[in-house]
């Protein structure tokens, strides 16, 4: 006979009452329940609660984990979004610095140019003017030349024997008045 | 060294010259002579030949001087050729002609003229030149055709120059 065919085999006319135990029952199914309530409380209690602990933990670590990659991602995305706007400045910066270099350069490049016209136009114009000074000063000189040597012969075929005598007897005559 | 041997020869040339008493000639002939070296570029190059025999160029000198000029004056001329000192014969008779002068307190006036002068324009010459430059003077003429007119005489340090040369010159830079 088992447990159950015992207490479906109670009678219960033979109860002092239809809803409460009797008080002997009542007190071993008291003292029953403590001990069994104690024994779970000191055996089974620490491990459920370690188990507890345990899956507290993992959740906490698993929440902290996901806290950290959500603010690693979003510190990544501050990165990217930070070095995308660096790169577009920095590209920005380059180009208006190459744009700045090539207007220096070409502005250098038409100043040198418009120096070196004007350098060439300055030394063109001084030859200009030095072979025209050349060539009337040569002019010059070879008209004095030719007139210098025309006169020399003139003043040769001019000197006869009596002006070369009369020229001598000039010097000697001024020479004795005293110069 | 040229200057020591200018008056080495000159002591021995004014030695000769006295001593045979022919110094004026002498002095006289030399200076002219050196003229000539000077101004005939042939001459120079023949009596400064070294390839050609020394005897060759005394000839050369003897029978350009003999009959004109005196012996003692070829003799000397012809001793300068012998040394192989021809070149230094301007110097040597410049050196002898200062030395006559100086010997009879005379200061040497050289003339250059483009023409020959007379006897009678020589005298007048002197004295106005010593009346000018307060010296007594010994007179040497140079026929010197770039002169062209006119002339130059230096005496001493001073040059009085009234050649046509100079006039024309003038007239050049002026132009």
């Amino acid at each position: 006979m088992n447990f159950y065919s015992i207490i479906a085999a109670e009678d219960p006319s033979l109860s002092h009452h239809w809803l409460f135990p009797e008080i002997g029952e009542i007190i071993y199914g008291g003292l029953a329940s403590l001990i069994i309530f104690g024994a779970l409380y000191k055996f089974g209690w620490p491990a459920a609660k370690k188990g507890l602990e345990a899956r507290t933990a993992k959740i906490q670590k698993e929440l902290d984990d996901a806290a950290a990659a959500l603010k690693q991602a979003t510190s990544d995305a501050a990165n990217i979004r930070t070095a995308l706007g660096d790169v577009a400045s920095e590209r920005a910066r380059i180009l208006a610095e190459a744009d700045a270099q090539a207007a220096a350069v070409l502005a250098e490049g038409r100043a040198r140019i418009a120096a070196e016209v004007a350098d060439m136009e300055a030394r063109a114009t001084a030859e200009i003017e030095a072979a025209r000074a050349r060539s009337g000063d040569e002019l010059r000189a070879e008209i004095a030349r030719l007139s210098a040597a025309a006169t020399t012969d003139a003043v040769r075929a001019a000197l006869d024997e009596r002006t070369q005598q009369e020229l001598i007897d000039g010097f000697i005559a001024k020479v004795g008045a005293g110069r | 060294m040229s200057s020591q041997q200018i008056t080495a020869y000159v002591t021995a040339m004014f030695e000769i010259a006295v001593a045979n008493d022919v110094l004026a000639t002498v002095e006289d002939e030399m200076f002219r002579l050196a003229r000539a070296y000077e101004t005939n570029e042939a001459l120079r190059g023949s009596l400064g030949d070294t390839s050609l025999p020394i005897e060759r160029r005394q000839k050369i000198v003897e029978q350009l001087l003999g009959g004109k000029a005196h012996n003692v004056t070829v003799q000397l001329a012809s001793m300068l050729v012998g040394t192989g000192h021809v070149s230094l014969l301007p110097q040597v008779a410049d050196a002898l002609v200062k030395r006559a002068s100086s010997e009879k307190q005379l200061e040497v006036a050289e003339v250059r003229t483009a023409v020959a002068l007379s006897d009678a324009q020589k005298t007048r010459l002197v004295d106005a030149l010593a009346k000018a430059t307060g010296k007594r003077v010994n007179l040497k003429v140079v026929v010197d055709p770039s002169v062209i007119g006119g002339v130059v005489a230096t005496v001493g340090d001073d040059v009085i120059d009234d050649s046509v040369r100079t006039r024309l010159d003038q007239v050049k830079a002026r132009l």
